[in-house]
C-alpha cells in the first residue's frame, strides 16, 4: 500500500475502478480534493458521476483502487465504518429529494443531527434555521407528500447542511427543479460550502455550474478527460495559496 | 403458458405465497368433496349445513389469495415495469398475477380430487366410507363443478385485491393518508360500547330465565340472543378500531421528544396503520376466538380441527403478504435512511419497537374479544 496521501487533501482517490453487475463505470479515476474546495463533475449521463460520488462519499466500495478521507483509508472500512463516516462527517443530495414520507419537513431535516446523537433541541433548532435560508421555513410542519417537488429539494439540501458536514456532496440536485430553482439551489449549495468553509462535490451534466466551481472535472466513459480552473481568480487564488 | 414461464424468476417468498395457496386451496377442495361423499349417501336435508361449513373455508382461500396477489406488484417492481413496457395494461397485469393464482389453487384442487378417487377405490377403510360415498356412483360434473370453484374464488379475490394505479410502475403511490375521518372512529366505538353493554345485559344475574336459544356449532353450547348479538358487534367493532388504535400507538411511540429510533418507529407504525390493520384485525379475531373456544368448548372432532387451522393458517399467511407488502413499498425509504448513515441497529430497534407497539395493540383488542367470547360461552 503507497503511503498515505498528502494532509491538505479532504479527499484523495487513486486509480478508483468500479463496475455494476459487469458493467465498468469508473476504470481508474484519481483524484484529491482540497479542503474547502468547490468541485464540479461533469460529463454526459452514464459517465460515471454518481458512481464516482458514490465510491468517494463511502457508499459503494471499490474494485479496485483507493479512497482517504483526510489521511484515513476509506476503502478499507467494514460497513459500520462507512455508515459513521456517512453519518458523521458527509452530506447527500441526490437528484430525487428521498426524504422520508411520514417525517415532517423539519424532522427529515433534523434526522442527520439526530442519528448522529445531538440532542432533539439542537437538531430542531439547526433545522429550522436551514429551511429558514433555503425559504421553506413555512412549511417546516407539513409532509414531503403535501409540497411541491421544488419544496422538497430545498428540504434535502436543508437535511444536507444542517449539520455542517465537513464534506457535502451532491448528485445533480437541479435535476428536479426548473432552471431558476436549480441556479438557486445550487448558489446557496456553494455559498454555504464557501461561509462555513465545507467541501462541496457537485455532479451535474449541464456546464452551468461550472460558474459556482472552483475547480471542473469532466468525466467521460469512466476516466478524467480534462480538468479546468475556474477563470474567476477569488476563489482560485485562495485554494492555490493554501 | 405466459404465467407459468413467470415463475421461472420467482424467489422464496414467491413459492411461499404459491405452496400456501395449493395447500389452502387443497384442504378446501377436501372439505368440499367431503360434503359431497356425504351427500351421495344422505339425504339431502343434512348435507346444507355441511356445505355451509365450506363457507369459511373457501373465505380463508380467498383472503389470502387477495393478500398475497396484492403484494405482488410492490414485490417485483422491475417485472411490472417490464411487462407494462411491453404493452401491458394494469388490467392485464391484474388478470396475469389473477391467472397464477388460481393455477396454484387449481393444482390444490386436482390434488385433492386425485386423494379423493384413490381413496374411493376400496383404499380406505370403512371409517371413512361415509365421507368418500363409497359404493355409489359418482356423478362426473358433481366433483368438477365443486373443483372450478375454488380455484374461481381465489383468482376473483386477487383480481379484485390488486388496485390499478398501483399496478403500474412510475405511478407516485399515493401519500399515506394521516389521521381518521371521525365518522371512521365513532361508529367502531359506538359499535363496541353498544356491544359490551348488551352482552353485559344478556349475562346479567337474573338472564337465565331468558333461556339460550342459540345453539353453537363444534360442540360449543348454547349461548343467549343478546350475548351473542352483544359479543359480534364488540369483537367487529374491535375489529374496526384496529386502524386507529394502531396509528394511535405509533403517535404515543413518538410522544415526548423522540429520539431516532422512537420517531422512526413511532411515525412509520402511524403511516402504515391503514396496511396493517386489516389482515392483523383478520388474524387477533381468529385467534380469539380459538382461545375462548378451546377453553370453555367440548373437545372438537376432526373436521373443525383442520377447518380451525386452515382459517388460521390463511389469516397467519396474510399478516405475512402484508408484512413483506410493506417491507417492499419501503425498500426506498429504508435505502435513504442507511444512505444517511443509519446504523442497522437503529433500524432494527426502531423495527423492533414498532413490532411490540403492534403488538400491544392486538393484545388489547384480541383480549378483549377473547374475554367477552368466553363470557358468552361460560
Amino acid at each position: 500500500m503507497s503511503a498515505a496521501p498528502p494532509d491538505n487533501d479532504v479527499l484523495w482517490a487513486r486509480g478508483i475502478v468500479k463496475s455494476h453487475h459487469g458493467t465498468p463505470a469508473l476504470r481508474g479515476v484519481s483524484l484529491a480534493v482540497r479542503e474547502g474546495e468547490v468541485l464540479a463533475v461533469t460529463g454526459p449521463r452514464g459517465s460515471g458521476k454518481s458512481t464516482l460520488l458514490g465510491c468517494l462519499s463511502a457508499q459503494l466500495t471499490v474494485d479496485e483502487g483507493e479512497v482517504w478521507f483526510h489521511s484515513s483509508p476509506v476503502h478499507t472500512l467494514t460497513r459500520a465504518g462507512r455508515e459513521k463516516l456517512r453519518r458523521e462527517r458527509f452530506g447527500w443530495v441526490g437528484s430525487e429529494p428521498h426524504l422520508v414520507p411520514e417525517l415532517t419537513a423539519r424532522e427529515n431535516a433534523a434526522l442527520p443531527l439526530l442519528l448522529a446523537g445531538a440532542g432533539r433541541r439542537a437538531a430542531h433548532t439547526a433545522a429550522v434555521e436551514w429551511l429558514e435560508r433555503l425559504d421553506v421555513a413555512d412549511v417546516a410542519g407539513l409532509r414531503p407528500a403535501e409540497l411541491t417537488q421544488a419544496q422538497r429539494q430545498r428540504i434535502a439540501v436543508a437535511r444536507a447542511l444542517a449539520p455542517l458536514p465537513p464534506v457535502v456532496f451532491a448528485d445533480d440536485p437541479g435535476a428536479p427543479l426548473h432552471r431558476e430553482e436549480r441556479e438557486q439551489v445550487l448558489r446557496i449549495l456553494a455559498s454555504a460550502a464557501r461561509s462555513h468553509g465545507l467541501t462541496l462535490l457537485l455532479a451535474t451534466h449541464d456546464p452551468e455550474p461550472a460558474g459556482q466551481a472552483d475547480r471542473t472535472l469532466t468525466l467521460v466513459d469512466g476516466r478524467i478527460a480534462g480538468t479546468a480552473t475556474a477563470p474567476a481568480a477569488g476563489s482560485t487564488a485562495v485554494t492555490a495559496a493554501r | 403458458m405466459f404465467p407459468l414461464r413467470l415463475v421461472r424468476g420467482y424467489r422464496a417468498t414467491d413459492l411461499g405465497r404459491w405452496l400456501l395457496t395449493a395447500i389452502a386451496a387443497a384442504t378446501t377442495a377436501a372439505f368440499l368433496l367431503r360434503s359431497l361423499g356425504r351427500a351421495l349417501g344422505e339425504p339431502a336435508a343434512t348435507s346444507v349445513p355441511r356445505l355451509l361449513w365450506c363457507l369459511p373455508a373457501l373465505a380463508a382461500v380467498g383472503w389470502l389469495a387477495a393478500a398475497a396477489a396484492r403484494a405482488v406488484p410492490a414485490q417485483h417492481p422491475e417485472r411490472i415495469a417490464g411487462l407494462a413496457a411491453a404493452g401491458y395494461g394494469p388490467g392485464r397485469i391484474r388478470l396475469l398475477i389473477a391467472v397464477e393464482t388460481a393455477l396454484a389453487a387449481a393444482l390444490g384442487s386436482v390434488l385433492a380430487l386425485l386423494l379423493f378417487l384413490v381413496l374411493r377405490n376400496d383404499i380406505a377403510g370403512p371409517e371413512l366410507a361415509a365421507d368418500l360415498g363409497m359404493g355409489t356412483r359418482l356423478p362426473a360434473a358433481a366433483p368438477v363443478t365443486l373443483l372450478v370453484l375454488v380455484p374461481l374464488v381465489a383468482g376473483l379475490a386477487a383480481a379484485a385485491a390488486i388496485p390499478l394505479d398501483e399496478a403500474l410502475p412510475g405511478t407516485p403511490a399515493a401519500p399515506p393518508a394521516v389521521g381518521f375521518h371521525p365518522v371512521r372512529i365513532a361508529v367502531p366505538t359506538g359499535l363496541t360500547v353498544v356491544g359490551m353493554a348488551l352482552e353485559l345485559y344478556g349475562l346479567r344475574p337474573g338472564a337465565e330465565q331468558d333461556g339460550r336459544p342459540v345453539e353453537l356449532p363444534a360442540h360449543l353450547g348454547s349461548v343467549g340472543t343478546a350475548a351473542l348479538t352483544g359479543w359480534a358487534f364488540t369483537a367487529l367493532g374491535l375489529a374496526l378500531l384496529t386502524a386507529p388504535l394502531l396509528a394511535l400507538a405509533g403517535r404515543l411511540l413518538a410522544l415526548h421528544r423522540p429520539g431516532p429510533v422512537r420517531l422512526l418507529a413511532g411515525r412509520s407504525l402511524t403511516a402504515e396503520a391503514r396496511r396493517l390493520a386489516t389482515p392483523l384485525a383478520v388474524l387477533t379475531l381468529g385467534l380469539a376466538v380459538l382461545t375462548a373456544a378451546l377453553a370453555y368448548g367440548d373437545d372438537p372432532d376432526v373436521p373443525v380441527t383442520v377447518a380451525v387451522l386452515l382459517l388460521v393458517g390463511c389469516a397467519v399467511g396474510a399478516v405475512a403478504a402484508r408484512a413483506l407488502e410493506i417491507h417492499a413499498a419501503r425498500r426506498e425509504i429504508t435505502a435513504t435512511l442507511v444512505r444517511l448513515g443509519t446504523e442497522q441497529r437503529t433500524l432494527t430497534a426502531a423495527a423492533a419497537a414498532r413490532a411490540g407497539a403492534a403488538a400491544a395493540v392486538l393484545l388489547f383488542t384480541g383480549g378483549l374479544t377473547a374475554l367477552f367470547a368466553a363470557a358468552c360461552l361460560v
